[in-house]
């Protein structure tokens, strides 16, 4: 038996090292793609192929990001978006917008699906019924009825009403860090499409909001008609006209599913399977149509008016919104986390009461331009719980300076012994959400660990030593005379 | 930046204006006269500032005419915009438009319409939103509108954790307090002498005997008694468990041993003085 | 005479007459038992029975300080009390072996064998106290 452990192990212990060398391996390569996305470069265009030319700066554009493109005719039978159970490409984009009917395996439940399996959607919406109609209001968007596109007389223009310029300036920023549309977005965004609205969710938020001017109808009819129809479908109340700014033709999703420790040995990989979905109102936003598309504006001057023709900020918007959901920017997750007592260095098993905690942790940021993760200081409302069923103490995790991507902050431990958890539950629109608990215990101070030799307890202490002093004393009095007393009460 | 640079004349060849005729609001309430007021909206931000109260209504006339004929248009969108800018809530309006362009609104503050968004102290921007595919558009600001404040939006019930969310503190339950130092240090005083006075008086009373104390065969005893009580306030000053019971442990052999020698010597002595 | 007194005492050996039923003024009562006690009680007992005072003493007093000024540590309280208490048992149950007048009851156990485990008892109890005294 010992020699065959001898001869065993030599050669489990080669097998072991081959083996984690060649996974190391396929770690790196996953992780360093050569796109810019934090997730992986394989993207599937559905798409009619004789509308591919329509799209082609947008197209090339992924391609120059790193981005291998797949197409998939909607009703071409393949490539199957899962496989095994595993999806085939990290990133899907449905550009067939006005396609009514796909093939079998594209359907709301697959594009969930993808979505929990770690696949990114960018997803357009048609004028017509389909498929994403019905999955819209999954992702609490409303939708107009079919056929009603978003409308704008305004500005004063001579193309349609249904092709909207849209002022990027004045957009939502969904957190205090950064925008999904960057400054680099100059120049107004042409939209033709529907608009929705927006079901209060925490995890959906809206990119591009619609021009407060606009509103969702058919145009088609009399202006008498259609002024009346609006007018009537206000009266409906509630869902009943879609207008203003507070519309969206742009909305992103975050998915929770997966959520992931993100500790340990496994840590990145549960923020990988946090998955975006962007929503947009109308494919034309990607059009090559669009992005050559100029922006005549008028600019009143003192004699007279000048107008400008400026180019539209299109191109660089559509690859900015497949930028975000194919997680480019906003993308973090938390590398390690440690702790330890005050003026202490190593990690500790469990924690006295009242003793003070330093809690440190180390947070990156996926940065596309480099294709690298990078330590990111840049999370200034980062929060850490210490929680045992309610959360104890709430305090701010701020960055350490001079240590790029560190925070850390120190508390006292609650005087409550029980299994307390260290929480980072950071949720902001625009970012990967990061969560990370890390569970600890929380003793009371052991027997000889209270404060001692308080003048309060001299008396006790007193009491205790005299009466050990008593009773030595007795016992050297009882055993040195009970013999002749014993003799003296006989012989009395 | 490709940009062409054009200069055109502000009457450039473009369809006509839209624009809002004899803008009327009165402000009726249950009772007192209504007061009607006309003013002519511009493009630029309006003083007008429009006061409702909860039970009054707002009527608000108007005819949206061709700015260069003058005559009645009915244009595919005729909005009320209600915007709160602190806010940001965002309410529309659209309004019924006759064919000869006259357009009439009530709001009525016992019954606001669904369209009036949530509204806080700050006023309602209220703007007219003129729009037709056979005219130019117009935005006229018309006036800002105080109501009172509603409840606020509604909120996804997650919302809250998407934002920074309070700090908490754990509230330390007080360190015991200390009597004063003179107070135990008293009773500590008293708590000896009391007691070992009386002891001492009471033995001394009874005045025992004590012929053995140092005979050998009691001293190891008591002396391992001793020993025994000095390791146990040992035990308590500084030593751990473990150390107590190894020491304990030897020294209770000891003890054993020493015990049976005085005691058996003590019984030889008691039974053999009572024979 | 010696006996005969003795049935008047308490049988369980108390040091305190305390079991009249007499109606008479207290102070004479009280002063003929006392008489009574001195003169009939061996000098081993009213030794062991002054330690039992003195343990008394240092337990009531201890408990008029925790209850006066501090029960904080409570501990150091329960460990002090709770000394004198104890010793107060053990060394009762130790007159009651040792008390002639308990010589039949305790016939099988010899005065060694009561003191022996009187010290053992001590020994351990102690061992607590200070376990406890914190």
């Amino acid at each position: 038996m010992r020699t065959r452990s001898h001869s065993k192990s030599p050669l489990s212990w080669s097998l072991f090292t081959l083996l984690s060398v060649i996974l190391s391996a396929l770690v790196q390569l996953s992780s360093a793609g050569k796109s810019a996305s934090s997730t992986g470069d394989s993207v599937l265009v559905i798409l009619e192929p004789a509308k591919k030319a329509e799209y082609s700066i947008f197209l090339d554009g992924l391609e120059k990001k790193g981005y291998t493109i797949t197409f998939r005719a909607p009703k071409e039978e393949h490539p199957l978006l899962i496989e095994d159970g595993l999806p085939n490409f990290s990133h899907v984009i449905l550009l067939a917008s006005d396609t009514k009917s796909f093939a079998k395996d594209i359907g709301p439940q697959s594009l969930v699906q993808l979505l929990s399996l770690g696949t990114n959607l960018v997803l357009t919406l048609g004028l017509k019924q389909n498929l994403l109609t019905s999955l819209a209001p999954e992702f609490s968007l409303l939708l107009p009825p079919p056929a009603t596109p978003l409308v704008s007389f305004f500005p004063e223009r001579s193309d349609s009403p249904n092709v909207i310029p849209i002022d990027v300036s004045s957009q939502f920023i969904p957190n205090d860090t950064f925008s999904v549309l960057s400054s680099q977005v100059t120049g107004k965004v042409w939209f033709s499409g529907t608009p929705f609205a927006l079901n209060p969710n925490p995890l959906l938020f809206p990119i591009l909001h619609a021009p407060a001017e606009s509103f969702a109808a058919d145009t088609s009819d009399a202006s008498g008609l259609v002024s009346d129809a609006l007018a009537d479908a206000s009266e409906k109340g509630g869902e009943g006209l879609w207008a203003g700014s507070s519309l969206s033709v742009v909305a992103g999703f975050q998915t929770l599913i997966g959520g992931g420790t993100g500790h340990g040995p496994d840590a990145g990989s549960g923020e990988d399977k946090q998955t975006r979905a962007v929503w947009v109102g109308g494919s034309s936003l990607f059009s090559d149509e669009f992005a050559k598309k100029q922006v005549v504006e008028k600019i009143i001057q003192e004699r007279g008016m000048k107008v400008v023709e400026n180019p539209s900020g299109n191109k660089q918007a559509a690859l900015e919104i497949a930028g975000w959901a194919f997680q480019e920017r906003g993308v973090l997750r938390i590398d390690e986390v440690t702790h330890h007592k005050v003026n202490q260095t190593g990690p500790v098993e469990m924690y006295t009461t009242n003793d003070e905690i330093v809690y440190t942790t180390r947070i990156s940021s996926f940065n596309p331009s480099t294709k690298k993760w990078e330590r990111y200081s840049g999370l200034k409302d980062l929060q850490l719980e210490f929680t045992m069923l309610d959360p104890h103490v709430r305090t701010a995790l701020l960055p350490v300076s001079g240590k790029p991507g560190t925070y850390s902050t120190t508390f006292r431990a609650p005087d409550r012994h029980g299994v307390f958890k260290f929480v980072i539950s950071y949720q902001r629109k625009g970012f990967t959400h990061l969560h990370h608990t890390l569970s600890v215990a929380v003793v009371p101070p052991r027997h000889d660990g209270y404060p001692r030799f308080l003048s309060a307890a001299w008396p006790y202490y007193a009491g205790a030593i005299s009466t050990s002093v008593g009773f030595l004393l007795f016992c050297a009095i009882y055993v040195a005379g009970e013999a002749k007393e014993e003799k003296k009460n006989k012989k009395e | 930046m490709k940009a062409a640079f054009l200069l055109f004349l502000a009457t450039a060849a473009h369809a006509a204006k839209l624009s809002a005729d004899s803008v009327k609001y009165s402000i009726i309430s249950a009772k007192g006269e209504p007061s009607t007021k006309s003013f002519v909206p511009t493009e630029k931000p309006s003083s007008e500032v429009v006061t409702l109260s909860g039970d009054q209504t707002l009527k608000l006339s108007l005819q949206v005419v061709d700015q260069a004929t003058g005559k009645g248009v009915q244009p595919e969108q005729a909005f009320l915009r209600f915007y709160d800018e602190q806010s940001g809530e965002e309410g529309i309006q659209p309004i019924r438009v006759t064919s000869s362009g006259k357009a009439k609104f009530d709001l009525s503050m016992a019954k606001p319409p669904a369209s009036l968004p949530p509204t806080s102290t700050a006023p309602l921007k209220v703007t007219l939103l003129l729009g037709s595919s056979s005219h130019s558009p117009q935005k006229l600001e018309l006036f800002n509108l105080h109501v009172p404040a509603s409840h606020p939006a509604p909120v996804h019930p997650d919302e809250v954790k998407f934002h920074l969310l309070p700090e908490l503190a754990h509230t330390f339950r007080p360190d015991p307090k200390l009597p004063p130092r003179a107070i135990s240090a008293l009773f500590t005083g008293i708590i000896l002498v009391v007691p070992w006075s009386i002891l001492l008086g009471l033995w001394l009373s009874v005045s025992p005997q004590v012929p053995r104390l140092f005979s050998p065969n009691i001293l190891p005893f008591t002396a391992s008694l001793g020993a025994f009580e000095f390791l146990l306030y040992r035990y308590w000053v500084d030593l751990k468990l473990g150390d107590v019971l190894t020491y304990g442990a030897f020294l209770g052999v000891v003890t054993v041993f020493t015990g049976r020698h005085a005691l058996a010597s003590i019984a030889d002595r008691r039974l053999g003085s009572q024979k | 005479m010696a006996p005969k007194l003795s049935t008047t005492q308490s049988s369980s050996g108390s040091n305190k007459p305390i079991q009249t039923t007499s109606q008479s003024p207290f102070p004479s009562a009280f002063s003929a038992l006392f008489k009574a006690y001195t003169q009939n009680t061996s000098s081993r007992l009213k030794f062991i029975d002054a330690f039992l005072v003195f343990l008394m003493a240092s337990g009531i007093l201890q408990f008029v300080y925790c209850i006066l000024v501090t029960n904080f540590p409570f501990n150091a309280f329960l460990a002090g009390f709770a000394s004198t208490v104890g010793q107060f048992v053990l060394t009762a149950s130790l007159r009651q072996q040792v008390n002639p007048e308990n010589k039949l009851e305790f016939k099988e156990v010899s005065h060694e064998r009561a003191f022996a485990d009187f010290v053992f008892g001590s020994i351990i109890l102690h061992f607590f106290v200070y376990n406890f005294l914190g």
